[in-house]
């Protein structure tokens, strides 16, 4: 084979073909190199994945801003990524709490669903000029794959483009906020069926 | 058949080199958290950043800002040093905060993060309501960024040229 391949060039033509044919007698009657060249390929293939890939499939990237679903009622809400609030909040218009209970719309842009929840507790807010304090609700909603049960504050967010914001207390589940981003992860979770 | 063989399994194989240099650029993300200390270049200041993607823009806490024509000299809070600085002011920029809309001087600051050097613009703001001096926003994030929310201080600032 190798003094071959070295003289080709040089060859006459008859002489060329007979070279070509012995040649690929040659590697028929040596199949072992076929299956020797797959497996060095498949060795390298898994060689050349980067380490600790698995690890990383199991946090699930989102971006600045997602599409989640309110359950039970199936409202889509675009939600605001945000790492730099603590907590979760709501936007709750027309917000009365009576006898622990908090009665409030959504926003109208998104159908003004009315709804009213326990109030699971107050948050108390601190702010240059004000203070204030909050209720606490517990929602669920479905953001990717991901069914999540969270607490969030009711307040007035009309001056606020997002009436979800997503706060530390949902991402610390495994999320990972790629700024690059919107609208990356559509709500699919396996137990609600999609609108 | 041989040559038939061989040939799908090169282009199985230059597939998956493909596939594999996508994903290396997809890993040239640095991972952070939601809080990082980072060095003010080129005074070397040590300052805890909080990453926050709710946040559009990078804000420094300022103290005793003053304007000088088109500079801007403040301090920073006494707790890192209160070193006073004076930097040429890029832009006037409306910066929407939970309490309505306020008008803030930005300039650019260089960080060392991790093991790299960034210029960014941050806005200036009397931030001593709030625990971190310096919040760095989307418009700072999206360079390369991405944040992993369980952890905290994921890199320390050990740029090469900076001590």
């Amino acid at each position: 084979m190798f003094v071959e391949r070295g003289s080709l060039g040089q060859e006459s033509r008859s002489f060329l073909r007979i070279k070509m044919v012995s040649k690929q007698t040659q590697s028929q009657k040596n199949p072992v190199w076929v299956p020797a060249g797959l497996i060095f390929l498949l060795v390298s293939m898994v060689l050349l994945l980067p380490p600790g890939r698995g690890r990383a499939g199991e946090k699930i990237t989102v971006g600045e801003v997602e599409d989640v679903v309110l359950i039970p009622w199936r409202v889509t809400l675009p939600a605001r990524i945000d790492t730099g609030a603590a907590t979760s909040s709501l936007d709750a218009r027309e917000l009365i709490v009576r006898n622990n209970i908090a009665v409030f719309r959504l926003p109208k842009k998104y159908g003004s669903l009315q709804l009213s929840l326990p109030v699971t507790g107050w948050q108390k807010i601190r702010s240059a000029d004000f203070k204030e304090r909050r209720p606490v609700v517990e929602i669920t909603f479905c953001m990717g794959p991901k069914l999540i049960q969270t607490q969030v504050t009711l307040n007035d967010r009309s001056t606020v483009s997002y009436p979800l914001i997503i706060g530390r207390n949902v991402l610390k589940n495994n999320f990972v906020v790629d700024c690059m981003h919107s609208n990356c992860l559509p709500p699919s979770c396996p137990e609600v069926p999609s609108p | 058949m041989v040559r038939l063989l061989s040939l799908f399994s090169l282009a199985v194989f230059t597939a998956f080199l493909l596939f594999v240099s996508e994903m290396a650029s997809a890993e040239e993300k640095v991972t952070i958290g939601t809080t990082e200390d980072v060095f003010l270049l080129p005074w070397r200041v040590k300052l805890p950043a909080r990453i926050d993607t709710g946040a559009a823009k990078s804000s420094l806490d300022a103290r005793e800002l003053t304007l000088h024509e088109d500079r801007v000299e403040f301090r920073l809070p006494q707790k890192y040093g209160g070193l006073r600085l004076s930097l040429p002011i890029i832009e006037w920029r409306h910066v929407r905060t939970s309490e309505g809309l306020e008008r803030r001087p930005v300039v650019e600051l260089e960080i060392c993060l991790g093991s790299e050097r960034f210029r960014t613009l941050v806005n200036l703001a009397d931030r001593s309501m709030v625990k971190y001096p310096l919040i760095l926003g989307r418009n700072f994030l999206r360079e390369n960024f991405v944040v992993d929310v369980k952890r905290r201080r994921a890199v320390k600032p050990n740029c090469p040229d900076v001590r």
